[in-house]
């Protein structure tokens, strides 16, 4: 072997995940040489797509609707859709279908919300009116929504964002009081249909906010409200966003270094000057971002010594999940689910994302408190066919499908007791699925297969399988993520910075925490700003 | 994507991703397409098992390291890729609990089979000698260059007087097999049956008339195989980052369907999903022959004696593998360590043949569609590879030489007798390092139908894009008329493993497309610094 | 009788293998001009090389006949090359010497090769007799000793 040369750059990232990525490819364009320092063998983290059971059959195994599609700077400043980002966007976009046959309600996407009001209106005309309504005013809060996710967060832009749902939604007899309830309060408030409820209290466990925590539903208002159902596929799955930005990022020069778990930041004088790489020390001559999460960063790779006090107790302090914590059943069909009820509204057979296996709003809820208290909750799914919108997943005339279970973190089981629940509960659940969708029997399965949260924690260090790497919670959202000394990206090590989930926004595939990371460095190294006035952001 | 690139390149295995990368270099604006969402083709790593499990799915040993020009142009070392060369690179264990051991170090390769036969001891040193001084020459001129005919090549050899210098090279190899050439020149059965199960896992079947003409040069690498750190796939990361990082671009997902031709020149591609892309200058497909002239063209383009005769004459591997990828918290303790202890170290493990008949045996069940008792080979990279397993566990590989397609049930019976034979195939494992009972967490399969799944180019599940034997070889190969990576379509090149020499990650048919085309399209070759 | 590795020498080396070349039939001799470069590197032992020198001859070829040669002071000469042969001096000297055989030179890898194999395959005939008037047809003097010299390494 050829001896190893002292390898320097500017920068280095910590982590390849679609934030770190994001933050490699404005630093190398503002000049700085830069390079990615990622301990799995391949970019991305969780925007991660295999053919983990069958060949040609493939499964998102973390994300898979992107939300933030629209608004995402990289997509333009870096022209990924001229290198290879292709995506669709479904019609029929989230469903919630019954084992009785019930009508479903389905929500599509804004263009066609007339559908979805034909959909809730099945069971209550004044839901179909007010969640149209809520819809559309949201769809005004874009800019600003937008605006607040792609900056540094402050106490102004939150205070903004209450006092927006007063001028968007006022006349609806909303303010900024209902930002102080729960999710859960806000939605039996402003709906009656029990149906709808179960499908939006899910949605709002997907968003990360837990429905039972006071304090959360201006989330609902805002966000969910804004991004639901406004989601976009991947062509091939949802790798390819990691790819192209990888591709981006090769194309302005940044050097990947796969295969390499950083294990110590290289602090000098109360300076981050490097990383250590299996024994190699790496020079970063102007700052070291880390992707990965809080705790890692500080307490393992930095370091208490080099830390204040305050600074190891709010580390020490910081909590993983039970917000954000997933399992991913993948399936191999060879045809997608035909359910019964169907046979109100078809096109619950072509949605994009369909909850399966609830009876009621009280089922969902008993479902996500039993997985927020950690313990195991009867089966029940959010599931992808993903093959229905982008045939190139799976082989000719066969389908790939996806999960989402909610399940407690990866603490609260031991690893007999996940081994157990991954040769299990797909069983358990297929039994649901079936008796939603009768062609689903096991002669329509041709292999099936569970990752668990203490895998996923094990693939991409997501702790506790948590994919924001922090608990969605007041204190730790908005300006107080991860912890308010902390949250404007920078450290008091100097030179380092947090560009990981664990920095605001949070989880999500929105590169939000790797664009205002590189506004941050920016603005301390005098680069040039990535905001485009014509965006605004 | 664009809607237009100078030159657009199907398929992104490393061959492609070779080819595009110096065309890249070259000034050209360059896309390779990739049907898969992965680049890299057989060079392929999965978490197949458990998270942290690096498995390669395909390709694992890496034999031209360092011999293959692209692997210093294109700077591969610089972009991450990380070669280690095992000590002890490979070993028979017999049944009778005896083991042969091949090491980096000729003297120990010696000294190992010194205990079977010092006579073959001594004449595998002048035979591994003689090939280690001819190798740069064989290479250049079997590998890394546009082919000679056999005609040619058995010119030069008289002429140099090669066979009177030789004492093993002669022109006569090329009528015998691997089986044969070893049958002259060694005595001993376990030796033999080692240095035919070598040719085989190389593809050259030892009984196969004619490919004796190729096992010098089996040899003369024979103590170079090298283990790509991290999984192999990370040789695909770096060729991809070296086209991407010289304005190259990589589309993944985007399987291509048609090659557009307009006045006999090809002028571009329709993607599978419909979507048009113009190549100015040329298009180059590393995909499979059958791909190529019957769906992304057809008659009319090229002809329909061509199109029969990729019908007809097109010839496939009659063996492929299957393989087991398992997950394992021990390392195998052989009880043929009690022999030789370094069977415990050695990289790559043949368990069972002990001759060249078995072999044989086996290759007449294989082709009669049968399964072969297993007898498969052994590989734990994790002995050699700090990081392809979580802390205290290891990663290992068993690969079964295997019919395609079963006399009873055609291909399609993989399906069902996967698991079963996979089972099999850990309890023969098993039977040789017992220590293995209970330190296996976790295995899956790769059928040879998955082969084909994963990688549609590689029909019959032919991991070598075609057969391996003297009529399909050199210029021959795949078609005489396609036997100089040019087409009957103007600007249309072949590229890949389909191509002389052959597959493999061997680089060659990549690179010397590119010299085709680099005389075609007017490129300096900045590559040849003599 | 020249001295080896002198202009003369060289000289008389081009002469031999044009008369050569001259006699054999038109269509066994490639159209074209090439360049090679011959590498002769100081083992320690040849006494025409020092032990940490390279002596390099630029040798142009033109339609199988030798155009010109000229000893050059840069591994890579302002002209494309088409070949490069590298070997120890006393390989080198033992070949002119025509005690040691340039094939099997080759052959062993004690004398290294680049450039296009194929075509020095193809014009083997050709090849043979340029090698055949290098070793043999030329009166070598070697003023500070001929090989086999004392303790040199194979
Ligand atoms: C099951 C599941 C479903 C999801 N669905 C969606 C969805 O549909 N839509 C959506 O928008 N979001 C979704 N998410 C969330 C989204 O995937 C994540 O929030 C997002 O990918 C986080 O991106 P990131 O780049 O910040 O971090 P990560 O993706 O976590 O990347 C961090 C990277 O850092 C690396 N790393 C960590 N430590 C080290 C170290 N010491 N040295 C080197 N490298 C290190 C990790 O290996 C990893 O690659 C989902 C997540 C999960 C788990
Ligand atoms: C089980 C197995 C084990 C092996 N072990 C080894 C080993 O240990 N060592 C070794 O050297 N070799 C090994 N090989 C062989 C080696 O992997 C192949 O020979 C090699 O990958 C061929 O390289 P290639 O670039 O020519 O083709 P490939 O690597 O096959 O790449 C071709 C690419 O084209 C893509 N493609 C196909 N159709 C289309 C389309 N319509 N449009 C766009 N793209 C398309 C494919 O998806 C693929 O990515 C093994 C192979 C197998 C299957």
């Amino acid at each position: 072997m050829g001896e190893k040369m002292a390898r320097a750059y500017d920068a280095i990232v910590i982590g390849a995940g679609h934030n770190g990525l994001c933050l490699a490819a404005y630093l190398q364009r503002a000049g700085l040489s830069t390079a990615v320092v990622e301990r799995r063998h391949e970019e991305g983290g969780g925007v991660n797509t295999e053919e983990p059971v069958l060949p040609g059959y493939r499964h998102n195994m973390h994300a898979q609707f992107m939300e933030f599609f629209d608004v995402m700077p990289m997509i333009r400043d870096f022209g990924l859709e001229e290198i290879g980002l292709r995506t669709v966007m479904p019609e029929a976009q989230a469903g919630i279908t019954f084992e009785d046959g019930r009508p479903p309600i389905i929500l599509h996407r804004p263009d066609l919300l007339d559908r979805t009001h034909e959909s809730i209106a099945r069971y209550s005309k004044a839901d179909a009116d007010l969640y149209c309504e809520l819809k559309q005013r949201a769809a005004k809060l874009e800019m600003l929504l937008a605006t607040g996710l792609y900056n540094i967060p402050s106490q102004e832009t939150q205070q903004q964002q209450a006092l927006a749902l007063a001028a968007v939604f006022g006349d609806l007899g909303i303010s900024a009081y209902h930002a102080t309830k729960t999710c859960k309060v806000i939605i039996d408030e402003l709906f009656e249909t029990d149906e709808l409820r179960a499908l939006l209290y899910r949605a709002c466990v997907e968003w990360g906010f837990p429905v039972d925590d006071w304090g959360t539903a201006g989330g609902f208002l805002t966000f969910i409200m804004w991004t639901m159902a406004n989601w976009k596929l991947v062509i091939g799955g949802t790798h390819g966003l990691a790819k192209a930005m990888m591709q981006a990022c090769y194309r302005e020069g940044v050097d990947l270094i796969e295969n390499s778990s950083v294990e110590r930041i290289v602090v000098e004088d109360g300076q981050a000057v490097g990383v250590v790489v299996r024994g190699e020390e790496i020079r970063a001559n102007r700052l070291v971002a880390s992707n990965a999460d809080l705790r890692q960063t500080l307490l393992d790779l930095v370091g208490k010594d080099e830390l204040s006090d305050l600074w190891v107790k709010r580390a020490e302090d910081y909590r993983y999940g039970p917000s954000h914590v997933l399992g991913t059943p993948v399936f191999c069909l060879y045809e997608p689910p035909s359910y019964r009820s169907a046979r109100w509204d078809p096109e619950i057979d072509r949605c994009f994302y369909t909850v399966v296996g609830y009876d009621s709003a009280a089922d969902m809820i008993r479902y996500i408190r039993d997985a927020y208290s950690g313990r195991m909750p009867e089966p029940g799914a959010g599931t992808w066919v993903n093959t229905i919108w982008d045939p190139t997943q799976a082989p000719p005339d066969r389908h790939a499908a996806t999960g989402w279970y909610f399940l407690p973190v990866a603490s609260a089981l031991s690893a007999e007791e996940w081994a157990d629940v991954r040769a299990t509960f797909n069983d358990r659940f297929l039994e649901k699925w079936q008796r939603a969708a009768p062609n689903m029997t096991a002669g329509n399965v041709i292999a099936h297969r569970l990752y668990t949260p203490d895998q996923q924690e094990q693939k991409n260090l997501m702790r506790e399988g948590d994919f924001s790497n922090g608990e969605f919670a007041p204190d730790q959202l908005g300006a107080n993520r991860p912890f308010p000394e902390a949250s404007n990206y920078r450290t008091e090590v100097a030179g380092l910075y947090l560009c990981g989930p664990s920095a605001y926004p949070g989880g999500g595939v929105h590169a939000a925490c790797g664009y205002n990371a590189f506004k941050a460095i920016a603005e301390d190294l005098e680069l040039p700003s990535p905001i485009d006035p014509a965006r605004g952001y | 994507m664009r809607d237009a690139y100078d030159v657009i390149v199907i398929g992104a295995g490393h061959n492609g991703l070779t080819l595009g990368s110096y065309l890249a270099r070259s000034g050209l604006d360059v896309l390779v397409l990739e049907r898969r969402h992965e680049e890299g083709g057989g060079l392929c790593t999965e978490e197949v098992t458990q998270p942290g499990f690096l498995h390669n799915i395909h390709a694992n040993y890496h034999t031209f390291v360092d011999l293959a020009p692209p692997v210093g142009d294109l700077e591969v070392r610089k972009h991450g890729v990380e070669y280690v060369r095992p000590e002890v690179q490979m070993a028979s264990i017999y049944d009778d609990g005896t083991a042969l051991t091949i090491h980096s170090d000729l003297e120990k390769t010696k000294a190992s089979m010194a205990r079977f036969s010092e006579r073959d001891a001594e004449t595998f040193g002048r035979l591994h000698t003689e090939a280690h001084g001819y190798i740069d020459l064989l290479l250049g001129t079997l590998m890394y260059q546009p082919p000679l005919s056999v005609k040619e090549l058995t010119r030069a050899l008289a002429a140099f007087g090669v066979e009177d210098r030789s004492e093993f090279l002669s022109v006569k190899l090329r009528r015998e097999s691997i089986n044969q050439f070893l049958d002259q020149h060694f005595e001993n059965d376990k030796i033999k049956a080692h240095l035919a199960f070598h040719g085989a896992v190389c593809s050259y079947t030892n009984d196969v008339p004619g490919l004796a003409i190729g096992y010098p040069l089996l040899i003369g690498k024979i103590d170079n195989w090298h283990l790509c750190v991290g999984g192999s796939h990370r040789l695909a990361h770096a060729l991809w980052r070296d086209l991407a990082q010289h304005g190259g671009t990589l589309v993944a997902n985007a399987g291509v369907g048609r090659i557009l031709v307009e006045g006999g020149r090809a002028v571009g591609v329709r993607l599978e999903d419909g979507t048009e892309i113009e190549a100015r200058k040329a298009v180059a497909s590393t995909v499979s022959v059958e791909q190529t002239f019957l769906e992304f063209l057809d008659a009319e383009s090229v002809g329909e004696e061509l199109t029969q005769r990729v019908k007809s004459d097109v010839k496939h591997k009659d063996w492929t593998l299957f393989s087991v990828h398992l997950a394992m918290n021990r390392l195998p303790e052989y009880e043929a360590a009690a022999f030789d202890p370094d069977v415990n170290r050695a990289w790559v493990v043949n368990l069972g043949y002990d001759s060249t008949r078995a072999l044989d045996a086996d290759w007449a069940t294989i082709r009669s569609g049968q399964l072969p008792e297993p007898k498969p080979n052994a590989a734990v990279n994790s002995l050699y590879d700090p990081i392809d397993a979580p802390e205290g566990c290891y990663t290992g590989l068993l690969r079964q030489f295997a019919p395609f397609s079963f006399a009873d049930g055609g291909a399609g019976a993989w399906e069902r007798a996967g698991r079963w034979y996979g089972q099999r195939c850990v309890d023969a494992w098993t039977r040789y390092a017992p220590n293995l009972d209970g330190g296996i967490i976790e295995w899956a399969v790769d059928t040879p139908l998955d082969i084909t799944r994963k990688l549609v180019n590689m029909p019959h599940g032919d991991w070598m894009m075609g057969e391996i034997s003297l009529d399909n070889m050199l210029d021959q190969r795949p078609l005489p008329e396609l036997g100089e990576y040019r087409t009957p379509v103007t600007g249309l090149y072949m590229a890949g493993s389909t191509q002389h020499p052959h597959g493999f990650i061997t680089f060659g048919p990549g690179y010397n497309a590119l010299q085709v085309m680099a005389d075609d399209l007017g490129i300096e070759k900045w590559w040849q610094q003599i | 009788m020249s001295d080896i590795y002198t202009a003369d020498w060289y000289e008389a080396v081009r002469d031999a293998i044009n008369a050569k070349v001259g006699e054999l039939p038109a269509k066994a001799v490639p159209e074209g001009a090439w360049h090679a470069v011959v590498e002769i590197v100081g083992d320690g032992a040849s006494p025409y090389v020092g032990a940490e020198d390279t002596r390099r001859f630029l040798v142009r070829i033109e339609n199988g006949m030798c155009d010109w040669y000229r000893e050059i002071d840069t591994p890579n000469p302002d002209v494309s090359l088409d070949y490069r042969f590298t070997g120890p001096a006393t390989v080198f000297d033992e070949i002119a010497a025509a005690q040691r055989d340039p094939v099997d030179a080759a052959l062993d890898g004690t004398v290294k090769v680049r450039g296009d194999m194929r075509f020095l395959m193809r014009q083997a005939e050709l090849v043979k007799v340029l090698l055949e008037a290098y070793t043999t047809s030329v009166d070598t003097e070697w003023p500070q000793g001929k090989p086999p010299y004392n303790g040199a390494a194979g």
